[in-house]
């Protein structure tokens, strides 16, 4: 267990410095699109479609991060007055639904990317497909960290909750 | 039946602990599933419900805020606040408001706010004898400003939910005074309290020290003055102008201040990355939780059911308001607005509401959501900057929440608090 | 309410438009026509999403019909790339000659390898120019002009061929890009201009139309193929039935709108000589009309009389 652990560890953190340098190309494609449309003249009509799918990338890599270090909102107050073992067997309901919900990322967003296939997106030329594939990218680790929470809290190893300060020791 | 589907599977999802982005997705996918539409559509509104240019205004103002805070822009902003209303009473409490209405107005995010100010006032505050609780209270409500100020990304996301109708840079000026009068009413409430509880003051500097002080604040001040002279020049769009923000904070902190090193800049900005992709996933998955609302002709039933009860704009105004604060306080903001701004904005106009000063009473009131629990973002993050339990901050938060709804009251029947501003620009 | 089959269709835009209303019509001859077999619902104001987003519920069945703009099919649909070619209709008469006849009809045929049924083209206007700086009175007024478009490949080019500067900006943000000075202005035809509130910043409108684009009105293939073959029929009438009914209402907006603007002070330039314009215009069609489908196509509209 603990050296699958490692391994989804070096994922999340690959996923994450990708979703960084995606933040830190967007901000130079817009930088680029004021500068040359306010000092060239020229406007540059691939800036903004291209950010957006960078977003899109950044979006879902994080958010897929963050189920593992567990930094998304959640509304734990019901759970303060549960005994610890009820709350685990919930949090691990609420794990297998994610798991779930990534399925339905990694399947239909499939579905979407392959029918935009042969559309070929305006401005950028490349197929529609690229739109979609964030998503499912997204789903599969989605499905990997959730499956990992479960198989861990299984193993008595802990998982990390929002507002939890104290990282995974792993 | 769809309805309870839709809705009591978020409930169920919400009580267990679900993160807030998934109960939103996962009930729609249910409710999908439950009526036999074809499940594309919940992951299709769930990517283009994030694929949209202006959001982009929220990784960037809030890659501009990490990039703020820990290249020390925050702190000499603080250090000003604290040299301009250190010496009146509820001192450090007046500090952290008037920080905000700085810092506010480089940032377009509360949380930022909360996380900046509280992380450097509230352990300052705990030291001076102040409690902890106090110092959480303030920080929280006194955030809102910055949704107020301009620039506020909340404010493009409504002017986009609008229809983009709306000029951008007037719903940006249209916040200024409502945030002020926000600023104003906090510091009156942090003085009674403080009074109450006897709280220290901080000696006046000085002018000299004042001026010291305010020389090294002028970078993070110049950005105010960047942000809004760009935009109303026409050098970049009101979206664009984050993403300046944010390369603007980078050449300060690294060419003037010499306080961004490598490894900051990639702890920001993965402090960027994590903190949008939780917001995004929240605001993509209530685009979907939100077309199915529109499927099942929910907004539309809610009109009618509002048209019933009165058509008297004050109370129509009065209900829109309670609406949204309970709405607010078991959702968060951006999916709030892309939610209801269709389902309002029509109703207020019918009764003669300018959808520029509606747009001012939206964003406050969802801010002052943003405060509250069940799922208050910035409550959180003041909870969790603070180290209290969020049950010790709302036992005494509860003045502080009083300022903000009065505050609310003002700005929704007092029209010209809004409009007066931006028809000077005109 | 007693309705056995009720089709959900969408709109992006707002109730009471001319789309909407006809659309709704078309519902209301279909409930009587069907005997109440057959009834549509109008989801307008894009509450179920964006074009781009409709057109794909349509394809997977989530929803019944849609009336959407041509430019999103362009790159899927070949055949509707042709309406989109700036100036290849003469004015609005010529366009309703070539798509009411054989030309319509197999621009509509067209959808249905893609999981569309065409039923209907709708008036769309023509697309002129706007800005705040001057008003544009030849092709050398254009010159260096930020001017906003829509993200499309030939819309793009038909700007940096008029010698403009093509600036692609959400449709949101061209307002106060505009009173701004972001950018000089955009195009667009009366009632958009008018409704968008874009005339109050942009003082001068040229009435060059440039793009003359129908509208269309389509039904997903899956639901289609559920429906009877009586039901059909009755669903491509009532829809041939709506054109004119929409046609009028448009007509009729057009000329508000107009008269709002002029209301306004906008100055309109009419006499514009587009020789220019079109002669332009070879290199974009060089570029885009590439395959002897449409080589074709654009050789039988121009001959339309
Ligand atoms: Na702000
Ligand atoms: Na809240």
């Amino acid at each position: 267990m603990t050296s699958v652990a490692r391994a989804l560890r070096h994922v999340a953190r690959l996923a994450l410095w990708l979703a960084a340098a995606g933040l830190i190309l967007m901000t130079v494609f817009i930088t680029a699109q004021v500068v040359a449309r306010y000092i060239f003249n020229d406007s540059l009509v691939w800036s903004e479609p291209a950010a957006v799918i960078l977003m899109g990338w950044f979006i879902f890599l994080g958010a897929a991060v963050g189920i593992r270090e567990g930094y998304h909102l959640s509304f734990d107050v019901l759970l303060y007055f549960l005994p610890k073992k009820a709350k685990l067997w919930l949090y691990s309901i609420s794990d297998l639904v994610v798991v779930g919900f990534g399925a339905g990322m990694l399947w239909f967003g499939s579905q979407l990317a392959l029918s935009a296939w042969d559309v070929k997106l305006p401005s950028l030329g490349i197929s529609g497909a690229y739109d979609f594939l964030p998503i499912v990218g997204g789903g599969v680790l989605v499905i990997l960290f959730s499956l990992e929470r479960l198989a861990r809290r299984a193993a008595g190893l802990p998982t990390a909750r929002f507002g939890e300060t104290d990282p995974l020791e792993d | 039946m769809e309805v309870w589907v839709l809705f009591g599977t978020f409930v169920f999802l919400l009580l267990i602990g679900t993160p807030v982005a998934f109960c939103l997705g996962v009930a729609s996918f249910a409710t999908v599933l439950y009526i036999g539409l074809p499940p594309v559509v919940v992951f299709q509104q769930l990517n283009s419900g994030v694929s949209v240019f202006a959001l982009m205004a929220i990784p960037f103002f809030i890659f501009a805020g990490e990039l703020m805070v820990r290249g020390d822009i925050a702190r000499r902003l603080v250090a000003l606040a604290g040299a301009m209303v250190g010496h009146m009473r509820g001192g450090l409490g007046q500090v952290n408001i008037t920080a905000s209405v700085l810092f506010g107005g480089i940032s377009g995010s509360a949380a930022a706010d909360a996380t900046a100010i509280g992380g450097l006032m509230i352990p300052q505050m705990r030291e001076k004898g102040y409690s902890v609780e106090y110092g959480v209270n303030v920080t929280v409500v006194s955030s809102i400003i910055a949704l107020m100020l301009p620039p506020s990304h909340n404010m493009i996301i409504y002017s986009i939910s609008a229809g983009g109708r709306l000029s951008i840079a007037d719903l940006f000026t249209a916040g200024i005074i409502p945030g002020l009068l926000l600023a104003a009413s906090l510091m009156v409430t942090a003085w009674f309290v403080a009074r109450k509880a006897g709280y220290p003051t901080e000696s006046f500097p000085g002018w000299a020290m004042l001026g010291a002080i305010f020389f090294n604040a002028i970078p993070g001040i110049l950005l105010i003055v960047i942000i809004f002279g760009g935009v109303r020049s026409g050098i970049f769009t009101a979206s664009e102008s984050s993403c300046i923000a944010a390369v603007y904070a980078l050449l300060v902190t690294t060419l003037a201040y010499r306080t961004m090193n490598w490894a900051s800049f990639v702890e920001a900005t993965k402090a960027a990355v994590r903190t949008t992709a939780m917001v995004l996933l929240v605001i993509g998955c209530a685009a979907s939780f939100g077309w199915l609302l529109a499927f099942l002709r929910i907004p539309a039933e809610l009109v009618e059911l509002m048209k019933a009860v009165s058509n008297n704009p004050i109370i129509i105004l009065l209900m829109i308001n309670l609406v949204l604060l309970m709405l607010g306080t078991f959702m968060d903001m951006s999916p709030l607005i892309v939610i209801t701004t269709p389902i309002f904005l029509p109703v207020a106009t019918a009764f003669g509401v300018d959808p520029v000063h509606f747009g001012v009473i939206l964003v406050l009131n969802l801010g002052i959501g943003l405060c509250t629990p069940p799922v208050g973002t910035v409550l959180f993050v003041g909870c969790a900057v603070g180290r209290i339990s969020v049950w010790d901050a709302i036992r005494t938060i509860w003045p502080f929440y009083g300022a903000a709804v009065f505050t609310l009251l003002l700005v929704t029947y007092i029209p010209s608090l809004s409009l007066w501003l931006p028809s000077l620009f005109r | 309410a007693a309705c056995e089959t009720t089709l959900k269709s969408s709109d992006t835009h707002p109730d009471g438009y001319p789309t909407v209303e006809a659309v709704k019509h078309m519902g209301k001859l279909l409930e009587e026509r069907t005997d109440g077999r057959l009834c549509i619902e109008v989801f307008h104001s894009a509450q179920l999403g964006q074009e781009k987003d409709t057109i794909e519920q349509t394809k997977f069945g989530v929803i019944d019909l849609n009336r959407v703009s041509m430019g999103p099919f362009n790159n899927l649909v070949e055949e509707t790339k042709v309406v989109s070619l700036p100036y290849v209709f003469k004015g609005v008469d010529h366009m309703h000659r070539v798509m009411d006849g054989p030309i319509g009809e197999e621009i509509l045929k067209a959808f249905e390898p893609h999981g569309y049924v065409g039923l209907a083209f709708y008036d769309g206007g023509s697309r002129s120019f706007y800005n705040k700086v001057k008003p544009i009175k030849s092709i050398e007024d254009l010159e260096g002009m930020k001017i906003r478009v829509m993200q499309s490949d030939i819309f793009v080019d038909m700007m940096s061929a008029l010698g403009a500067n093509a600036t692609p900006l959400p449709y949101g943000e061209v307002y106060s890009a505009i009173q701004t000075g972001v950018i000089d202005g955009a195009e667009n035809n009366w009632p958009s201009f008018e409704s968008s509130g874009h005339y109050e910043v942009a003082g001068h409108y040229t009435l060059d139309e440039h793009l003359i684009v129908p509208e269309v009105l389509v039904m997903s293939k899956a639901s289609w193929d559920k429906l009877s073959a009586e039901d059909q029929a009755a669903v491509r009438q009532a829809a041939r039935d709506s054109v004119p009914f929409m046609r009028e209402m448009w007509a009729a907006r057009e000329k508000a709108s107009e008269e709002k603007v002029r209301a306004a002070g906008v100055e309109v330039v009419t006499e514009i000589d587009k020789e220019p314009f079109m002669a332009a215009m070879d290199s974009v069609y060089e570029k885009h009309v590439t395959s002897d489908k449409l080589k074709d196509l654009v050789a039988r509209i121009r001959a339309t009389d």
